[in-house]
């Protein structure tokens, strides 16, 4: 159950290319358009905070 | 703050990264011939240099784009393993000395911290890489789809959670950490803890989906270090390309594991004190790195002590629990100078 969870989050997250199963077929178009629109939506919301990369120090 | 400013600290975060660069350079890219395709690179990627760069950085970021160009140039006229060879290493290193550690050294001397220059991020290796760009990249659909997801998933874990997380970070500083009721410290830490994965992971979401617009899958940097089970793990699964670097050119130059048990020990220690001094040049970063070197030589001698883990769930758990509280517990040390942390270590365990 953790492995099934930790493989659909990382498909979503963009990490990973194979779609579990229970998300593959016509639903996949669906789950891809959906995290497209909420990180948009999550970007615009919290953008503009203009905090530095920490890794990066310029 | 002028724009100008924002833009030095945000090149990852800005339009013009995406849309003067990255997608013009992926999408001429894809259409492009493939013998076309490196100056495709080399157009765009000297572009990025020159704006950010030099427009941006001003007279440094100038000495930034010479030095890479001259190394660029002059790396071709000699062989492989010649003096000129070793001389323009050392030049690079010395450089890299003067631009990164400058401030370490001056500091030590009078005595005055003050903020180092900090170049990181996921590294790649040109052996690894040159392969991935001269190879023709497969299912430009599916790396453009999969490249974008990665970077928007990226921003959101920068601006959605690391950088709000500032407004706890922000109290790690001796001011707030005199004044503050001493049970909320732990949980600043926390605040850090989860910031800088966010954030560091995040950044290195953005670069591995931009590699990907060109077709060029980069290895990745972060494997759920947070969930891991001991502090050996945690290091395989956080900042990977470094940990496999450090590995490569310092652990097992040393000898790695095949020199006597006490030798052992002392190379993961200097590993992971040159790992420190990577991350920043200043002793809480020396502090660091030690904390963790003794974190990794006692789980060693633990794994001596007891060679089989043992497959209970509660055990598990406990030693998952017990790696983030240690991993967590290091990083005043990172971010904040020895003074500043001990201050807080004093406050937290002595009130």
């Amino acid at each position: 159950m953790v492995s099934n969870l930790r493989n659909t989050l990382e498909y979503l997250a963009g990490e990973r290319d194979e779609a579990p199963e229970f998300l593959s077929g016509r639903f996949e178009l669906v789950v891809r358009c959906a995290v497209w629109a909420l990180a948009i939506l999550l970007i615009y919301a919290f953008c503009g905070q203009s905090s530095k990369f920490i890794y990066i120090d310029f | 703050m002028a724009w100008a400013e924002i833009a030095a600290y945000l090149i990852f975060n800005t339009f013009s990264y995406y849309f003067l660069f990255l997608v013009p350079a992926a999408a001429l890219f894809r259409v492009a011939p493939q013998r076309l395709r490196p100056w495709i690179i080399v157009l765009f990627g000297g572009g990025f240099f020159l704006y950010f760069a030099y427009g941006m950085a001003g007279w440094w970021g100038a000495a930034c784009l010479l030095i890479f160009l001259w190394e660029s140039v002059i790396s071709r006229l000699y062989r492989p393993s010649s003096r000129w060879c070793m001389l323009g290493i050392i030049q690079s290193v010395v450089l890299l000395g003067i631009f990164k550690y400058w401030n370490f050294f001056t500091g030590l001397i009078f005595h005055h911290g003050v903020n180092p220059l900090r170049w990181q991020g996921p590294i790649k290796r040109y052996q690894d890489f040159l392969p991935k760009l001269r190879a023709e990249p497969m299912g430009w659909d599916g790396d453009w789809e999969r490249g974008i997801t990665r970077i928007l998933v990226g921003l959101v874990k920068k601006f959605a959670v690391a950088d709000l997380l500032t407004a706890w970070t922000d109290h790690l500083n001796a001011h707030d950490i005199l004044v503050a009721d001493r049970r909320i410290l732990p949980f600043w830490a926390l605040a850090y803890g989860i910031k800088i994965y966010t954030d560091f992971s995040g950044y290195s979401d953005i670069a591995i989906g931009s590699a990907r617009l060109f077709g060029i899958r980069v290895p990745e940097n972060f494997d759920w270090p947070y969930g891991r089970r001991n502090i050996q793990r945690f290091w395989q699964c956080w900042h990977i390309s470094l940990t496999r670097w450090l590995m490569d050119y310092v652990y097992i130059p040393l000898g790695g594991s095949r020199v006597s048990k006490p030798r052992i020990y002392a190379n993961i220690i200097a590993v992971m004190l040159v790992s420190g001094l990577w991350h920043g040049a200043g002793l809480n970063f020396v502090v660091w790195g030690l904390w963790h070197g003794l974190l990794l030589a006692g789980h060693r001698f633990w794994r001596q002590l007891r060679p089989v883990a043992s497959n209970q769930p509660q055990v598990v758990l406990l030693s998952r629990v017990l790696t983030f509280v240690l991993v967590n517990a290091g990083w005043p040390f990172f971010c904040m100078d020895l003074h500043t942390a001990i201050l807080f270590y004093r406050r937290l365990l002595a009130g």
